[in-house]
């Protein structure tokens, strides 16, 4: 008699087929490529000149943060990601990776980014982008996610910070700017995660994630997301009377603004069918184009005041 | 001595061995990155790289 049930050479170990290009999907390039937009903005309105170098280490350093958070986010919902469409073609789901391979991977490019960011570009920036992973994963996708439908609006801090972190990266401290930043992604991140949980909380619903939808229904989602585009288009545009943006800003946020108060408007009116369905599409797309717009502004600026010289 | 005895242990297939190969590239560029970066930053800042305001 053996005191083992079987040999165990005869169960083979897993051995990984996964591709580089897996490894990539875990970091969540598309979300990646907006940190790293909104990171430049942080960075290039900054006062100061900083050498090509350390900016190029800075960004880089925030992307890479940005992609562990996202590596160790579908690590943590590798379970979820399974039931729902959206998600369902992840590297996890899929069995290219493993949920602890996938850890592992975020794990590692945490330390490397953050103990990069913080010894070669300084310590701030280090300490507030090891705290925006920290908040990412512990606070929102650990914590938050599946307990309360707020959780989008508190995670949503973590989404926010990359400018922040980046602005530290530039100057070595914090000012109102990086925070106005910081505020307008954060009054941004409810409106678009509700218009794209509006039509998919059939998916969130399955999988169990109390998104606002799901919990409080559709209508009461749409108020919130009205509520939300107010104060983010009067946040939006607040940089341009108190003075810390100038008027091609303010007037750039006014025209976006009222077209995400229309197209918000539009989500609370149609409640039924298509036009519901259309209305809610229309706003999650816009958003995206909103945000990207209003902080393309900023840089634009940055970049006639540098160029504007050389032509007189 | 037996030439065509059977490989002991576990043998990799061609995937395997593709995939494993791919990584091993993709930490070897990184790797790499990673020191350019320290060496370009050290180049910038000279040598007082340590010394950095809070």
């Amino acid at each position: 008699m053996s005191v083992v049930d079987h040999n165990p050479i005869d169960v083979l170990p897993r051995i990984s087929e996964a591709e580089v290009g897996d490894y990539l999907a875990l970091l969540k390039p598309r979300v990646m490529s907006l940190v790293i937009f909104t990171a430049m903005v942080g960075f290039f309105i900054a006062p100061g000149h900083v050498h090509p170098v350390i900016a190029f280490t800075s960004i880089l350093c925030i992307a890479v943060g940005a992609g562990a958070s996202g590596a160790m986010n579908m690590a943590y919902e590798g379970d979820i990601d399974a039931l729902m469409s959206r998600t369902a073609n992840r590297p996890i789901p899929r069995g290219r990776i493993t949920q602890g391979e996938a850890m592992a991977f975020g794990l590692i490019l945490s330390f490397f980014s953050v103990l990069t960011l913080g010894i070669l570009v300084n310590l701030l920036a280090g300490a507030l982008l090891a705290f925006t992973i920290f908040f990412y994963v512990v606070v929102y996708t650990m914590w938050l996610k599946r307990w309360t439908a707020q959780n989008i609006v508190i995670g949503g801090a973590a989404g926010a910070l990359p400018p922040v972190v980046a602005w530290a990266a530039a100057t070595g401290s914090l000012s109102m700017e990086p925070l106005l930043l910081f505020l307008i992604i954060f009054f941004w991140t409810p409106p678009h995660f509700w218009a794209l949980a509006l039509f998919r909380s059939d998916d969130y619903a399955r999988a169990g994630v109390p998104m606002l939808p799901v919990v409080a229904g559709p209508d009461a989602t749409r108020l919130q997301i009205l509520l939300y585009t107010i104060v983010l288009v009067a946040i939006a545009v607040a940089p341009w009377p108190l003075g810390y943006f100038d008027a091609v800003y303010g007037v750039t946020s006014l025209v976006l603004g009222a077209g995400m108060m229309w197209l918000a408007i539009e989500v609370y009116r149609h409640r039924e069918g298509k036009a519901a369905l259309r209305a809610t599409r229309r706003l999650f797309a816009f958003s995206i184009l909103y945000l990207f717009a209003l902080f393309a502004t900023l840089l634009l600026e940055v970049v006639v005041r540098a160029v504007a010289p050389v032509f007189g | 001595m037996d030439d065509n005895r059977k490989p002991e242990g576990i043998v990799l297939t061609e995937a395997q061995k593709r995939s494993r190969r791919q990584r091993s590239i993709a930490i070897a560029l990184a790797l790499g990155v990673l020191v350019v970066l320290f060496f370009a930053v050290t180049l910038v800042k000279g040598p007082a790289v340590l010394v950095r305001p809070l």
